[in-house]
């Protein structure tokens, strides 16, 4: 007893000490983290208890983080920030003969637990033959500063929190049953915009508080009956918004910049709530056998949201006069969609593999929305618009993969796409009689594309393949859509125990539109370039390149000038040249202890113009000029350091350095910042 | 009897009986569950030894085995010879313990198999499941990407679906240039651990997607009701709704945003939605749903004008509105 003693407050003190030691360097630093630490913890064998083994495993520590400049894209980029964390956990219960009295197994590993910006955890309990379950909860704090989109008005700094429940019994008989529960929610405040007593006016700021909330249930079953396995499912899912909208204060257009717009918002209130439901079906029919397989699906769903707005505002509009306007919405919309696919494969010979599939999809999107608008205390009547789109997609390919010799394949194949889009856009004043009024347009787009492949494996750990693949579609429905398209991608990589060499090229071409402002076209080239190598257990290298390539020529059409403002045809010319590498290495030094340094660089460096504007000195010119590329360097280097002090016991620290650096801005705006992070943890293991 | 059957029915709730026929196929699938045959002993010259034999030099791969999920089906104890044990995978190993070892006596050697034969060999057990439903077409098979490639069943990096190393990891090994989008400034957080690839891909195939014109992008794990699989968490931007955003519905989320990362913020194809929207609504040639052009902007923009240079501070609702056509609110 007196030796248990003694060990426990040996232990007891190394690990108040380790952990008083990280919190007072974290203290000392006062700054941020990456990531829980990557170092070996050695695999723990675990403890035997009974019929069961178990493993467990802790992280825990403080994380910290200094940030210099733009606190706002820091927060939208990476986000995190001091405080104690359980950086990791992981925990296991196994069953050694498989035969536990209520479950054979349980895993539950965690990440980031204790206000980390993305955390995580997942568990897994089963019994063999009888049940298993499955949970999954995450959650992301999310910020970003909306600059690009609204000027900085569309600031958010939500929560978003996803949930995944899913239990199956009898998970390895013929007949198994599933149940799941899914539900995903947004919480936390951000600015929205609101435009109020014309459409001249400016987007005037108005903080929400957002709530969202979404919930799925699904029930169903696998069964196998004369070789076929026949999956049914019912699902239920429910969509919440009940975000409250008002502004805080009076608002002014002069407030956000906007010097000859006389418009202030003196109160504002505005209730949006969206109520949906979308229950739906779903079959599937799956059979596999020597020398054929089938598989057929059939997905039917009902989507339905019922919606009503309320907006009251008052103020000034843009000439200074007193003004104010109500609008209230209130109505429906509804989307039946079926899918259905038919796969069949056949393997005529072992060498031979051919897959036929169809594809079918609707979906029709209807609805009416009342609409009043009382402005001035005048009330325009109600008018009652509706809209229908309706997007009916029949696609049919054939594929064909055959091996040629054991050193190489060929592969081709040929789809057939049929889509019609259909809109019917509507209006009705209820004051009048017969005053419903609508048309209809549609649309259809045809697609033929074509695929070639070969693939090789001339010696042992070699492997190269080239695919290719040609498109031709008519009626494209954007101009940026694929219509006279084609790609390639090649492939090369050699792999042996310890190393792993590979390099791939793939490019995307597409033309859409040849009429004067009406061209598009892009071109996309990606170049990799990988090494990996592992020397016994003591040091592994990875490192890699990539080159993503992307231009595109737009027609664009927009209106500017001083003055009376005159529509201006031009072409966007956009460019985009990114370079990004990365870099690890990991040294063991016996069992003692590990190190992992890394580097990471992401550079765009546009099209190599020395100034945004590139010389064009006309205003209206010069809007498109200074967006048309964007230069940054983003670069992280990181090093995580894992020290051994007893078999069960680690201490871990960790720092990474990011920067951030815009070269041109964005419509004179520069978001740049640089932050030092770090860790510093105590892992315990048994 | 009567009285027994009558004593029996009192206090007996209201829909018991409908509730007890609910569960008659589930207790009918315990039952098949439970009844399963013995399985049948080895039959003369069938070459299967059990994994007795396997254990005495494999003792590694042995000690650990029973925290692997295909331990199920040796402590089942019901399995037919050739679904369970290490024979279950590696076929009858007779000759390989009568050569005393070696890869070239093994029948399912799987580092020396073709990889339409390690596909066969693992959907022996795995192709029931709906997941898997579409391997047979998927790019990865296409690719000879098969089931080792991924998974490594006697020393994986993961306990749940054995993967060979932790998963983004996994698919960055190949898809070099996805690893660098989720190093822009701007991306969904998967090197984070707040996604997986999985989240949004199903690696084993899928189906065809329900958004352009079907024939891309590959390998999506269809949403709910067979939508993109943005939509699972991005439930907001699903509808449906009175006024939609056409290209959104019938061309996906694409068409504006990259979905694993950019080097623009809220992973925006362009650095500004000015361009971003201009290049669609320049009212030219054919396009749109009215076959007419996607409409132009107003006169009353003015570029010159900083409040029309962010087109979104405005057009509020621009993945979909139910009350303004323009999606001003």
């Amino acid at each position: 007893m007196k030796t248990y003693i003694r060990m426990w407050t040996t232990n007891q003190i190394w690990t108040m000490a380790l952990l008083g030691a990280a919190l007072s360097t974290a203290t000392l630093t006062a700054q941020q983290v990456v990531a829980p630490s990557m170092a070996q913890v050695g695999s723990p064998r675990g403890e035997n208890t009974g019929n069961y083994n178990y493993t467990n495993s802790f992280e825990a520590g403080y994380r910290w983080s200094l940030v210099g400049g733009d606190l706002g894209e820091y927060r939208s980029d990476v986000n995190y920030r001091n405080g104690l964390r359980l950086l990791s956990s992981s925990f296991s219960i196994d069953s050694k003969d498989g035969h536990g009295h209520y479950f054979d197994q349980i895993l539950l590993n965690t990440q980031g637990l204790g206000n980390d910006p993305y955390q995580f955890a997942s568990l897994r309990i089963q019994k063999n033959r009888l049940y298993r379950y499955d949970l999954n909860w995450r959650s992301n704090d999310y910020f970003n500063p909306g600059l690009t989109v609204a000027g900085g008005l569309h600031r958010m700094d939500t929560v978003r929190r996803v949930q995944d429940h899913e239990l199956t019994l009898f998970p390895q008989a013929a007949f198994r049953v599933r149940a799941g529960y899914s539900h995903n929610s947004q919480d936390g405040p951000a600015l929205t915009t609101t435009q109020q007593f014309d459409s001249n006016s400016a987007g005037l700021p108005v903080f929400e508080d957002l709530q969202r909330r979404w919930n799925e249930f699904r029930l169903g079953a696998d069964a196998e009956i004369l070789g076929f396995k026949l999956t049914l499912q019912r699902r239920w899912d429910f969509y919440k918004e009940d975000t409250p909208y008002s502004s805080n204060g009076l608002v002014s257009a002069v407030g956000i910049g906007l010097a000859n717009d006389l418009t202030v918002l003196q109160q504002f209130r505005k209730g949006a709530p969206v109520h949906g439901r979308n229950p739906g079906w779903m079959g599937n029919l799956l059979a596999n056998h020597k020398r054929w397989a089938v598989n057929a699906r059939m997905n039917y769903s009902r989507g339905h949201n019922d919606f009503a707005v309320n907006e009251s505002a008052a103020g000034l509009n843009r000439f200074g006069s007193a003004t104010s306007q109500q609008v209230l919405v209130a109505g429906n919309a509804d989307r039946p969609v079926l899918v259905g696919d038919f796969n069949l494969s056949v393997f005529p010979t072992s060498r031979l593999t051919v897959v036929n599939n169809t594809s079918v999809s609707n979906v029709r999107i209807d609805g009416p929305s009342t609409f009043t608008d009382i402005y001035n205390g005048f009330n325009g009547g109600e008018t009652v618009y509706f809209r229908y789109l309706g997007i009916r997609t029949v696609t049919n390919s054939t594929d064909a993969n055959y091996r040629v010799k054991k050193w190489f394949a060929v592969y081709g194949g040929y789809r057939y796409t049929d889509r019609l889009v259909r809109s019917i856009e509507g209006f009705a004043l209820p004051a009048f009689a017969d005053s419903a009024t609508s048309s209809a347009y549609e649309t259809t787009n045809h697609l033929h594309a074509a695929t070639v492949g070969l693939r090789f494996k001339p010696v042992k750990g070699l492997t190269a393949s080239l695919e290719a693949e040609i498109g031709r579609a008519d009626n494209p429905l954007t101009p940026i859509s694929d219509k006279d398209y084609h790609t390639l991608n090649g492939r090369i990589e050699y792999r042996t125990r310890r190393l792993q060499l590979s390099s791939s090229y793939k490019q995307f071409y597409n033309i859409n539109g040849l009429a004067s402002y009406s061209v598009y076209a892009s071109h996309t080239r990606n170049y990799t370039a990988n090494a990996s190598y592992s020397l016994k257990d003591w040091f592994s290298l990875d490192a890699n390149y990539i080159k993503l390539h992307q231009d595109s020529v737009s027609g664009i059409a927009y209106f500017s000038g001083t003055g009376r403002s005159q529509l201006q045809n031009a072409s966007s010319l956009f460019v985009s040249n990114v370079h990004a590498a990365n870099l690890g290495a990991r040294f063991a030094f016996g069992k003692r202890a590990d190190l992992y340094v890394g580097y990471s660089i992401t550079e765009d460096t546009g099209d190599g113009r020395a100034t945004a504007a590139n010389g064009v000195t006309d205003l209206s010119g010069a809007i498109l000029a200074g967006v048309q590329t964007f230069p940054l360097t983003y670069q992280s280097p990181l090093g995580r350091l894992s020290v051994r002090i007893s078999p069960k016991l680690r201490w871990n620290a960790g720092y990474q350095f990011y920067n951030y650096h815009e070269q041109f801005g964005l419509l004179g705006q520069y978001q740049n910042f640089h932050a030092h992070t770090g860790y510093s943890s105590v892992t315990w293991a048994f | 009897m009567r009285r027994i059957a009558f004593a029996m029915m009192q206090g007996v709730p209201p829909g018991y009986f409908m509730r007890t026929l609910m569960l008659w196929p589930i207790l009918t699938a315990l039952a098949m569950a439970q009844n399963q045959a013995a399985p049948p002993a080895s039959a003369p010259g069938s070459g299967f030894v059990g994994s007795n034999a396997c254990k005495t030099c494999h003792a590694d791969v042995w000690m650990n085995f029973y925290k692997n999920p295909h331990y199920k089906s040796i402590a089942s104890g019901k399995e037919t010879e050739e679904k369970t044990g290490c024979e279950g995978c590696h076929g009858p190993a007779q000759k390989h313990v009568q050569a005393g070892g070696g890869k070239p006596t093994i029948p399912h050697a799987f580092s020396l198999m073709q990889p339409k034969e390690i596909l066969q060999t693992c959907l022996g057990c795995h192709g029931k499941d709906m997941a898997r439903a579409n391997i047979q077409r998927s790019e990865h098979t296409g690719n000879d990407v098969v089931c080792t490639n991924c998974h490594s069943i006697h020393h994986a990096a993961t306990p749940k679906f054995l993967l060979a190393k932790k998963q983004n990891e996994l698919c960055y090994s190949c898809h070099a240039a996805q690893r660098a989008q989720f190093s822009m400034p701007s991306k969904h957080r998967v090197n984070e651990g707040f996604m997986q690839c999985s989240d949004c891909h199903n690696p084993h195939g899928s189906f065809s997607a329900t958004w352009k014109m079907g024939q891309r992008p590959h390998m999506m794990e269809q949403g709910p009701g067979g939508e993109t699989p943005c939509v699972k968490c991005h439930a907001d931007k699903r509808g449906p709704f009175v006024y939609e955003h056409a290209p959104v519905r019938v061309e996906g989320c694409e068409t504006c945003h990259a979905p694993h990362g950019s080097m623009n913020a809220k992973l925006l194809r362009r650095p500004v939605v000015l361009t971003l929207c201009l290049e669609c609504h320049n009212g030219a040639g054919s396009f749109g749903t009215r076959n007419n052009g996607v409409p132009i902007q107003s006169a009353k923009h003015n570029m010159l004008d900083p409040k029309f240079q962010k087109c979104t501070t405005c057009h509020v609702a621009l993945h979909g509105s139910n009350s303004d056509q323009y999606f001003l609110r």
